[in-house]
């Protein structure tokens, strides 16, 4: 008994975990290393070769992304683009409001990198985080 | 032998009676076979005619033409991926800006700049674009509405540069910008929300506020950033017309000569940074400046300016701590003085508890009165000030500043000033 309670909290456990995985995914365009994931969403990488990022932001876990990946609260992620299209007169990520938004955006969009909280499929996924 | 022979004539008349039927039959079997051979050949033919039409297909459409077709459908898909993130990008052009209003007192009061102001006042209404044209295509307008002191509302075309990104090593720029020297000029310069002071240090202010340095060039500026072996580096090259002392408003001020001039003398300056892997939030940096200005005396004062400085700036861990350090070199072009050296600089520090983040600042500057790109500015005289203050965010996009300031004002001989003010400000940005 006390073996199946312990089986149950491991599973339990570990399905908590695979939810809080998140998946950066880009279109098949893309080619980028994980570490240069922060790089374009703090804007300071807008090329992937000759080819333009086009970054999206995902409403529904882009606070999981941004304290994983980006290490930023949204306030400071918010202040930094900001602060880059004020100088820079690059504009911010769009914002996408779902998942299953991201993935047919990136899928269609040459360039676009995003992230989803579900497993992507056979999405081109850049990073696990 | 009776019954065989029954038999025998039932069997005669039996075929006597069948005869004709059979006859019938036999007719329509080969009638049926006829039709039967008809419809092979039929069927024979139209096979052959759709080997013909399939084989002709193949053959009208040679390997070349297929390719074509494949590379003509690639580039429809890829024009209707392009055209939907060229919408996304075009969406997000949109009216952003800065504003402010606040209060104060001030008790200046020397023979040169008179007495200080007190009571409310607004401050600015700064609006600015950044529409994405397609991929490489960059554009930021920006339009500032500001009070003068003698109470009229002001209208400046800040910022109009249109530029193309190569790439993130390479963005070149064309129209009138922000000159980048330093860090605050181009990270804060109008957006009041932006910077965590209320003020801005006063050698850094706008060129018609207190500034000393051309705040705006009209010109073209090289601009980007690569990954470094240490970090992030990142440059600034730019160059456009010299900025000219003239009057305005009794007062003699930097004006970016935004139509042009009539000589050739030219500004020109670089920006060198490096944001360190190894301490994020870090930024340090190299800059420098040279240019020839001229003042519009009857006999026209003309400076080689030449100025080189650092910074740093922090930015992690609820600090931010900025310091900028500004040295010149002047050359006296027309009365033949000789070298100036003078110096300028401040240190700031903050630290956000929460919503909450006090400050302090210390700036300098030095101005050698025998310059005459100094003596001929209105701001441009030595001073020393002090600043404590307090910010508080009542939202991410909205800040409650108050600030005290005490400033020793040199240069005036003996009314040289000492003197203390008190700010509040409420600055939102959109």
């Amino acid at each position: 008994m006390a073996i199946r309670k312990t089986f149950l909290a491991a599973s339990a456990f570990a399905a908590l975990g695979a939810q809080a995985d998140g998946y950066v995914i880009a279109h098949l365009t893309v080619n980028v290393a994980p570490e240069e994931v922060r790089q374009i969403f703090t804007g300071n990488m807008q090329f992937s070769g000759a080819r333009r990022l086009v970054p999206v932001d995902n409403g529904a876990v882009q606070g999981d992304f941004l304290y994983k990946v980006v290490r930023m609260d949204p306030d400071r992620y918010n202040a930094v683009w900001t602060r880059k299209a004020f100088r820079e007169g690059v504009a911010p990520p769009p914002v996408l409001l779902s998942d299953q938004e991201v993935m047919d955006f990136v899928r269609r969009t040459p360039g676009a990198i995003g992230y989803v909280g579900t497993n992507p499929g056979s999405a081109n996924v850049i990073l696990k985080y | 032998m009776n019954i065989t022979r029954q038999s025998a004539c039932l069997g005669l008349a039996g075929i006597l009676l069948a005869g004709p039927a059979l006859a019938d039959d036999a007719a329509r079997i080969r009638e049926l076979e006829k039709k039967l051979e008809r419809s092979m050949q039929r069927i024979d033919e139209l096979s052959a005619k759709v080997q013909r039409l399939e084989q002709g297909a193949t053959a009208a459409a040679p390997a070349a033409d297929q390719e074509a077709r494949v590379e003509a459908l690639e580039r429809r898909v890829g024009q209707l991926g392009d055209g939907i993130s060229r919408r996304v990008l075009e969406d997000n052009t949109l009216l952003r800006g800065f504003a402010d209003v606040g209060a104060g007192y001030s008790g200046e009061n020397n023979p040169s700049f008179g007495r200080g102001r007190k009571g409310f006042g607004v401050g600015n209404l700064d609006l600015y674009l950044t529409p994405q044209i397609g991929e490489r295509v960059r554009s930021l307008v920006e339009l500032n509405f500001e009070v003068g002191e003698d109470g009229h509302t002001d209208a400046d075309l800040e910022r109009a540069q249109l530029g193309y990104a190569f790439s993130d090593a390479a963005t070149v720029w064309l129209g009138r910008f922000h000159t980048p020297y330093g860090y605050w000029n181009t990270a804060y310069h109008h957006g009041a929300q932006l910077q965590t002071s209320l003020s801005r240090p006063r050698f850094l202010d706008f060129e018609d506020r207190g500034g000393i340095l051309p705040a705006h060039t009209v010109g073209t500026w090289l601009s980007g950033s690569v990954p470094a072996a240490a970090g992030q580096f990142g440059y600034d090259l730019y160059g456009g017309n010299a900025q000219r002392i003239e009057t305005d408003a009794g007062r003699r001020t930097l004006n970016p000569m935004a139509w042009g001039r009539r000589d050739s003398a030219y500004t020109a300056g670089f920006n060198a940074w490096l944001e360190p892997g190894a301490v994020d939030g870090l930024r340090l940096g190299l800059h420098g400046l040279r240019s020839t200005i001229e003042d519009d005396a009857a006999a026209p004062n003309r400076t080689r300016l030449a100025m080189v400085g650092g910074y740093g700036v922090y930015q992690a861990n609820h600090w931010e701590v900025l310091a900028e350090y500004f040295q010149f070199g002047n050359r006296d072009l027309s009365g033949g003085s000789g070298l100036h050296r003078s110096r300028a600089g401040y240190a700031q520090a903050g630290y956000a508890w929460g919503a909450v983040t006090p400050y302090a600042r210390l700036e300098s500057a030095r101005l050698d009165q025998r310059d005459s790109y100094f003596l001929s500015q209105y701001y441009g005289r030595s001073y020393r000030r002090g600043v404590l203050g307090l910010r508080y965010d009542l939202d991410p996009r909205a800040a409650l500043k108050f600030e005290f300031a005490n400033t020793d004002q040199r240069d005036l001989g003996a009314a040289n000033d000492r003197y203390n003010e008190a700010r509040i400000q409420y600055s939102i940005r959109f």
